[in-house]
């Protein structure tokens, strides 16, 4: 036996329970636009009772629903209260039963294997604080979902008898294939109820709109019973320790990262997971905290594999504080057991590699290794480091522009402060001979100037300069760069 | 000398002043053209050696972007300009940027130990020269026997002759100018010379 339940005016509801002004009026939610469409003739997705007694229904246009009533309130989706209100009536299901399935935004499907009068009861007065709950009970799934959905039909245990007076238009809540063009051909042959419907054969109906057809029919007659899909909590992996006294010697420190990686890692091996990455915080004596995310190049779930990187990264920390807790967290996914490909090349060592790494950052600082990847700007040096760690981003990368200049540059960071004697020709300045820095000399030929400029609408960070590739008398390639009002400025070499 | 009057050095050749007659056109875009298992070095010779050029060429133009890095660019004056080179090419490339010859050092150390990339490039062009030499050649040899152990390519990159124990020395010149800029990298890259040094002492 399976109980459906099913929340009224969903999206409405949602919205209305935390906001007591509008009690009591008419209220309503839009579907979304569609592009280029006025707002007035967009339908309306979902109303509450109120607009209901005035004699609106879903679908209408606001224009239409404003003139029949014009104390009507438009209110905007509210997906965060949405999600509140659908995790309360989880919460509540899974007080009945642990196996609940989440079918729609609206509807909850609960597999009772052996129902008792005492589960029955409970169904009847479950309820929700300004939500109207409603449920059905069947021996299908499906059979109950629709049976929820309906008012005729809702609060009852049903058969499939039951739903002959429901609209046939209740199918759509049930999607198969091109349900809705099956569902639009069924209403022009003249059907209004699921009775109608159920009333046809079964194997006309598949031969002339497909096997979707023939799947509803078989579910409104209850011969099929399908396994839910259950709705699981998502796991948590996250581990605290709290140290009696705080710790200032990194032996101790690692002793307890060693015990919470080992239940992480027993935790992972029962669920045949591994961690993709791994956060480490320390909590300082002081109130701050010292975060710490550590990619892996591949999958781990042991802890060797765990523990090397953030040794690496322990050992190379210095803070002020004494630690006084650790918190461990991990994101998971499934562990690699694909066999190696032939025609890509893979890390041989993949656990050594996250320890390189770790001890690289260690060595040179945050943001000092990755791979590089050009941004879609024009503001010079733009670029961002991706985590080596198996990561790259191929698919962003086949989308970006060729090198503009055809010789590399190497740069100098930051551009060096010079002197350049220069005159001033057709409203543009032209470099004349670079008088300091490390390159100084006449320049014998330019190319440019090139302008470029950039966030010009936000006045702060608006940058604008004009660019020279010059060369000087040394027969040195070099990139010169005029930024207003008058900074020269050597941003790099051709080499 | 010749950094300080580099206008006096300006008449004789570049090719005179490597002291090679004849130059050897054959310039080398693939990692297999380095020894296995040893340290080779890449000289810039001349204001503009055209060493950018042979990186994009050893980089390449990939169709699809690398999921792991297959070039290690050991960065020691934190000068690679990641625009000048496609978004692809850099996607086989793990930039280290350093900014000492110590901090550079221990990099290609750490790098060359750990072996899962086996081509490793070390740019020292732009570090001065004072620094570079004031660092002791047993670091070098340590490194060569790093490399020896571990079995990846450790290539160079240096404005002067620098390591004492290369396996194997390439110059790098180009003659380019301004007017280059307008042709393509193909077409540069023909106008680049690579020259090797034949050693007359075992390493």
């Amino acid at each position: 036996m399976f109980a459906a339940l099913y929340i009224r005016d969903f999206s409405v509801v949602a919205v209305l329970r935390g906001r007591q002004e509008f009690a009591g009026l008419p209220c309503a939610i839009l579907a979304t636009a569609k592009k280029n469409a006025a707002e007035e003739k967009s339908p309306l997705a979902a109303i509450n009772q109120a607009a209901r007694q005035r004699g609106l229904a879903v679908g209408w246009p606001l224009n239409r629903a404003l003139v029949r009533c014009p104390e009507l309130r438009v209110l905007p989706r509210d997906p965060a209260a949405e999600a509140a209100l659908l995790a309360e009536c989880i919460e509540l299901a899974e007080s009945l039963t642990p196996d609940v399935e989440v079918t729609a935004a609206d509807g909850l499907i609960l597999d009772f294997c052996c129902p008792s009068a005492q589960v029955r009861a409970a169904l009847d007065s479950l309820e929700l604080p300004a939500v109207e709950l409603w449920h059905a009970q069947a021996a299908t799934p499906d059979l109950a979902y629709l049976a929820a959905r309906h008012a005729s039909t809702q609060g009852r245990s049903i058969v499939s008898k039951d739903l002959a007076a429901v609209p046939l238009d209740f199918l759509d809540c049930i999607r198969i294939g091109h349900h809705f063009t099956a569902l639009k051909l069924l209403e022009t042959w003249g059907m209004k109820t699921l009775g109608d419907f159920m009333a046809l054969p079964r194997q006309a109906l598949t031969e002339r709109l497909g096997l979707g057809v023939g799947h509803w029919h078989d579910l409104l007659h209850g011969k099929t019973c399908r396994l839910l899909r259950l709705h699981r909590p998502p796991e948590c992996l996250t581990q605290r320790v709290t140290f009696e006294e705080p710790l200032t010697a990194l032996e101790p420190l690692i002793f307890s990262l060693k015990r919470l990686l080992h239940t992480l890692s027993g935790r992972l091996a029962a669920r045949h997971l591994a961690a993709s990455f791994i956060e480490l915080r320390l909590l300082l004596e002081t109130g701050g905290e010292v975060p710490r995310r550590i990619h892996f190049p591949e999958p781990q779930s042991t802890v060797e594999g765990m523990l090397g990187p953030l040794q690496t990264w322990l050992d190379s920390l210095k803070i002020r504080a004494a630690v006084s807790g650790l918190e461990l967290d991990a994101e998971t996914s499934f562990a690699v057991a694909a066999q190696r490909e032939w025609f890509g090349r893979q890390l041989p060592q993949p656990e050594r590699w996250a320890e390189t790494l770790a001890k690289l950052e260690a060595l040179l600082g945050p943001d000092r290794v990755g791979i590089p990847v050009p941004v879609q700007t024009h503001a010079p040096d733009s670029f961002h480091l991706s985590p080596a760690a198996g990561l790259a981003q191929t698919q962003q990368a086949a989308a970006m522009p060729l090198p503009a200049c055809t010789l590399p540059l190497q740069r100098y960071r930051p551009p060096l402060a010079i002197a350049v004697a220069h005159e001033v020709r057709d409203g543009h300045p032209l470099p004349l001979a670079l008088l300091t820095g490390p390159h100084p000399g006449q320049v014998l030929a330019a190319r440019g100037p090139f302008p470029a400029s950039g966030t010009w609408w936000q006045p702060t960070d608006a940058w604008q300069r004009l660019e020279w590739d010059i060369q000087i008398a040394s027969h040195h390639l070099l990139r010169l760069v005029l930024e207003k009002p008058d900074r020269w400025k050597l941003e790099g070499i051709y080499q | 000398m010749r950094e300080k009057f580099p206008q006096a050095h300006q008449a004789h050749g570049v090719r005179e002043e490597v002291g090679v007659e004849i130059p050897e056109r054959g310039v080398a875009f693939t990692p297999e053209a380095f020894p296995l298992g040893a340290i080779s070095e890449v000289v810039a010779i001349g204001p503009v050696s055209g060493l950018g050029l042979w990186v994009a060429g050893l980089l390449g133009e990939p169709e699809r972007g690398s999921l792991h890095p297959e070039f290690i660019w050991i960065d020691g004056a934190d000068a690679f300009d990641p625009a000048s080179f496609s978004a692809l090419a850099c996607s086989r490339l793990l930039w280290v940027r350093c900014r000492a010859v110590v901090e550079m050092f221990k990099a290609a150390d750490l790098l060359a130990r750990d072996g899962n990339v086996p081509f490793l490039l070390l740019d020292t062009t732009r570090l001065p020269r004072k620094e570079l030499l004031s660092f002791p050649a047993a670091g070098w040899w340590r490194l060569k026997q790093t490399v020896e152990t571990h079995g990846g390519r450790l290539v160079v990159m240096a404005a002067f002759p620098l390591v004492p124990c290369a396996k194997q020395r390439w110059q790098l010149t180009a003659d380019l100018s301004l007017q280059d800029f307008d042709k393509t990298r193909e077409e540069l890259r023909e106008k680049l010379i690579m020259i090797p040094e034949k050693f007359h002492r075992a390493n």
